[in-house]
C-alpha cells in the first residue's frame, strides 16, 4: 500500500514536469510541441554525455544540459515554428519532424543501446519498512520545487503577468507593450528546460535511448487532455491521477497493462468532457 | 475538357512506364523496390484523402497498416485462410479502428484527432509486444503464403491495385462529396452553418482512407510474407506523410508521383543506411519551408498549361 503511494507520487511528478511545459507553451503560444519529449530526451543524453565525455561533476553537468535544451527550445521556436504559426498543421509537422531529426541525430552518435545516466543519490532509502531509490526521492521532491517555483513566477512577477496576459489574449496584450514574439521564447526555454529536468532526474531508473522521447509525449498528451488543454492546475492533478492509476494497475494487474490506462482515460475523456477537467474553453 | 484529356494521357503513359520498368531492366531486386515503392502509394493516397482534403493531419496512418497487416497474418496462418480473403477483412478491421478513434475526436475541433491517431499508433505497436504470446511479439508473424507465387506478378497486381485505388478516390475527391471535404478544410464553421453534416464527412472519409490503408498494409504482409510491431512506428507515418508533401498536398495523385520518387532515391541513397531517416525528416522540413505546395502535382499543373498551348 505504502509502495504504491510512494512509487505513484514519483511517477506523477516526472509526469507533471513533462505535462506542465507542454501546457504551458499550448497555453501561451497555442503552439502543440510534438518535440515536447525531445526536450526530455535530450536532457538525460546530454547528462550522460557531459559526465562521461568530459568527466564532469554530475551537478553542472546536469545544469548545462537542462540550459543547452532551453537554448535548443529557443532555437526550434524561433526558427522553425515562428514562421509556421499561422497554421496549427504546419507546427505540429514541424515539431514532429524535428523530434525525428532528434531522435535520429541520438542514434546516429550513441547508437541505439541503453545509456547510464549517473544517480544524484545512490543510497536507498527506507520509508516505513519500503525501500526507495533515493534518486526518485529526488525526483519527487525537485519536481514539486521547480513546479512550485513556476508557479509562484507565473502568479508573482512582473514577466509571470506578461506571460499571463498573453496567454489570455495575445492581440490585447501586445496593445500594452507586451513583446509576445519575445514571451513565447522565454515560455519555450521555461518548458524545454523542465522537461530536461525530468529527463536528468529520471534519466537513472528510466530507459535511456533513441525513441525514449515517444511515450513521454503521449503520456503528456493523455494528461493534458484529461486536465484541459493550457491549464496548469488541471494537468498537475491529471498527471497525478495518471501518475496514481498506472501505478495501481501496475501493482494489481500486471506492468505491461500501465500503457492501456493513459489511452483509455485519454479516449474517456474525450467522449465524456473533451474541453478537460479544467479546460477553459470548449474544445467544441 | 482538354484538361481531362491531358490528365487521362499522363496517367495512361505513367502507368504504362510503371507496367514497363521491369521489363526493360528486368532482375528481381528492382521488381522488390518497384513493388514497395506502389504499396507506399496506396498509403500515401489513402492519406492524402483524409487528411490532404479535410485538412485534419493523421499522424498516425501507420495504425491502419499496421492492423492491416497483422489481420492478414493472422487469417493466414492461425487460421490458415487463402491469402486473398487477406483483402476484404483487413479493409474491415481498419475501418473499426477507424471508427474506434475517428467517433471521440473528429468531432471536436483542435488538434486532438492528430494526437489521437499518434498515440493510437504508439500504443499498438506496444500492444504487440506485450501480447507478444498471440502476436509474436518483436519477431511477428512468420510464414506467411504470398499472394501470388510470381514476383512480376504480384508487382502487376499491385499496381493495379494502386491504379484502382487512386482512380476510385480521385473520382470521389473530384465529386460533390470531394467538395464538401475541401469546404470543411477551408471552414468548418461555415460548413455546419449550411447544414453540412460536418462530423459525418470527416468521420466517412477517415474510414475510407483507413479502408484503403489497410488493404495496402495487407498487400504488403504478403508481400514480405512477415509482419512485425515495426509497422506500427511513428516512422512509417511520418514517410508516407513526407511523401504526400513531396507530391502536393490534396492532388490525390501527386502522392503517388511523391512515394514513387522517394523511395526510388532511397535506394540510390541506400549507402548512406542510418542515415536515411534523417535525410526523410530533414527533407520534411525543407520542404515545408520552400515548397509548402509540394514538388509533383504542381510541376504536372504547369506542364498541363504549357501542353494546352496559347489560348
Amino acid at each position: 500500500m505504502l509502495e504504491i503511494l510512494i512509487h505513484g507520487a514519483v511517477s506523477s511528478a516526472i509526469y507533471a514536469m513533462l505535462a506542465v511545459g507542454f501546457t504551458l507553451i499550448f497555453g501561451v503560444a497555442r503552439v502543440l510541441n510534438l518535440a515536447h519529449g525531445s526536450f526530455y530526451a535530450l536532457g538525460a543524453y546530454g547528462a550522460y554525455y557531459f559526465t562521461s565525455h568530459f568527466h564532469m561533476p554530475l551537478l553542472p553537468a546536469a545544469l548545462l544540459a537542462i540550459g543547452l535544451v532551453a537554448l535548443f527550445g529557443v532555437f526550434v521556436e524561433k526558427v522553425l515554428v515562428r514562421p509556421m504559426r499561422r497554421s496549427q498543421l504546419a507546427v505540429l509537422m514541424i515539431t514532429l519532424a524535428v523530434a525525428l531529426v532528434v531522435e535520429q541525430a541520438l542514434f546516429l552518435t550513441f547508437g541505439s543501446e541503453y545509456r547510464n545516466v549517473p544517480e544524484f543519490v545512490s543510497r536507498k532509502f527506507t520509508i516505513g519498512g519500503v525501500d526507495v531509490g533515493g534518486q526518485r526521492l529526488l525526483a519527487l521532491a525537485v519536481s514539486v520545487i521547480l513546479i512550485g517555483l513556476l508557479w509562484i513566477f507565473i502568479q508573482r512577477t512582473r514577466l509571470g503577468s506578461a506571460i499571463l496576459a498573453v496567454s489570455q489574449d495575445p492581440e490585447a496584450a501586445s496593445y500594452m507593450g507586451i513583446p509576445s514574439d519575445r514571451i513565447f521564447s522565454i515560455v519555450m526555454a521555461l518548458s524545454a528546460a523542465l522537461a530536461a529536468a525530468a529527463g536528468v532526474l529520471a534519466g537513472p531508473f528510466l530507459t535511456v535511448q533513441p525513441t525514449m522521447w515517444l511515450l513521454p509525449i503521449v503520456k503528456a498528451f493523455a494528461i493534458v487532455i484529461v486536465g484541459g488543454l493550457g491549464s496548469i492546475p488541471g494537468s498537475i492533478l491529471a498527471a497525478l491521477m495518471l501518475g496514481y492509476a498506472e501505478t495501481i494497475v501496475g501493482y494489481t494487474i500486471s506492468t505491461s497493462w500501465t500503457e492501456i490506462v493513459s489511452v483509455a482515460a485519454t479516449l474517456l475523456m474525450l467522449v465524456f468532457r473533451p474541453a478537460g477537467m479544467f479546460g477553459k474553453r470548449a474544445a467544441f | 475538357m482538354f484538361g481531362k484529356r491531358i490528365d487521362f494521357v499522363g496517367a495512361v503513359v505513367f502507368v504504362a512506364f510503371m507496367a514497363a520498368l521491369p521489363l526493360i531492366f528486368g532482375g528481381n531486386y528492382l521488381i522488390g523496390v518497384l513493388t514497395v515503392s506502389v504499396i507506399y502509394g496506396i498509403w500515401a493516397v489513402s492519406w492524402d484523402f483524409m487528411s490532404g482534403l479535410t485538412g485534419r493531419e493523421n499522424f498516425g496512418h501507420s495504425l491502419f497498416i499496421g492492423v492491416g497487416a497483422y489481420t492478414a497474418g493472422f487469417l493466414n496462418t492461425k487460421f490458415g485462410l487463402n491469402g486473398w480473403w487477406s483483402l476484404p477483412a483487413s479493409m474491415i478491421v481498419a475501418t473499426v479502428f477507424a471508427l474506434i478513434i475517428g467517433v471521440p475526436t473528429l468531432r471536436l475541433r483542435g488538434p486532438y484527432f492528430a494526437l489521437a491517431m499518434l498515440s493510437g499508433a504508439v500504443i499498438m505497436q506496444r500492444l504487440m509486444l506485450i501480447f507478444w504470446e498471440q502476436t509474436g511479439g518483436e519477431e511477428g508473424i512468420n510464414g506467411i503464403e504470398p499472394l501470388i507465387r510470381s514476383q512480376l506478378g504480384f508487382y502487376y497486381f499491385a499496381l493495379a491495385t494502386l491504379v484502382a485505388t487512386t482512380a476510385l478516390l480521385l473520382a470521389l475527391a473530384r465529386s460533390h462529396w470531394g467538395l464538401i471535404l475541401r469546404a470543411i478544410r477551408g471552414d468548418e464553421a461555415t460548413c455546419q452553418a449550411a447544414g453540412i453534416n460536418v462530423t459525418y464527412y470527416k468521420i466517412a472519409s477517415l474510414v475510407i482512407s483507413a479502408a484503403f490503408a489497410g488493404a495496402g498494409g495487407a498487400l504488403y504482409a504478403h508481400y514480405q510474407l512477415q509482419v512485425s510491431p515495426q509497422l506500427f512506428a511513428i516512422v512509417t507515418s511520418i514517410t508516407i506523410i513526407t511523401m504526400v508533401y513531396v507530391g502536393g498536398m490534396a492532388s490525390i495523385y501527386g502522392p503517388v508521383g511523391g512515394a514513387i520518387l522517394l523511395l526510388l532515391l532511397t535506394e540510390l541513397l541506400r549507402d548512406f543506411g542510418e542515415w536515411r531517416l534523417m535525410v526523410y525528416s530533414c527533407t520534411l522540413i525543407l520542404i515545408l519551408f520552400f515548397l509548402p505546395n509540394g514538388l509533383i502535382a504542381p510541376t504536372w499543373r504547369r506542364m498541363k498549361t504549357l501542353l494546352a498551348g496559347p489560348k
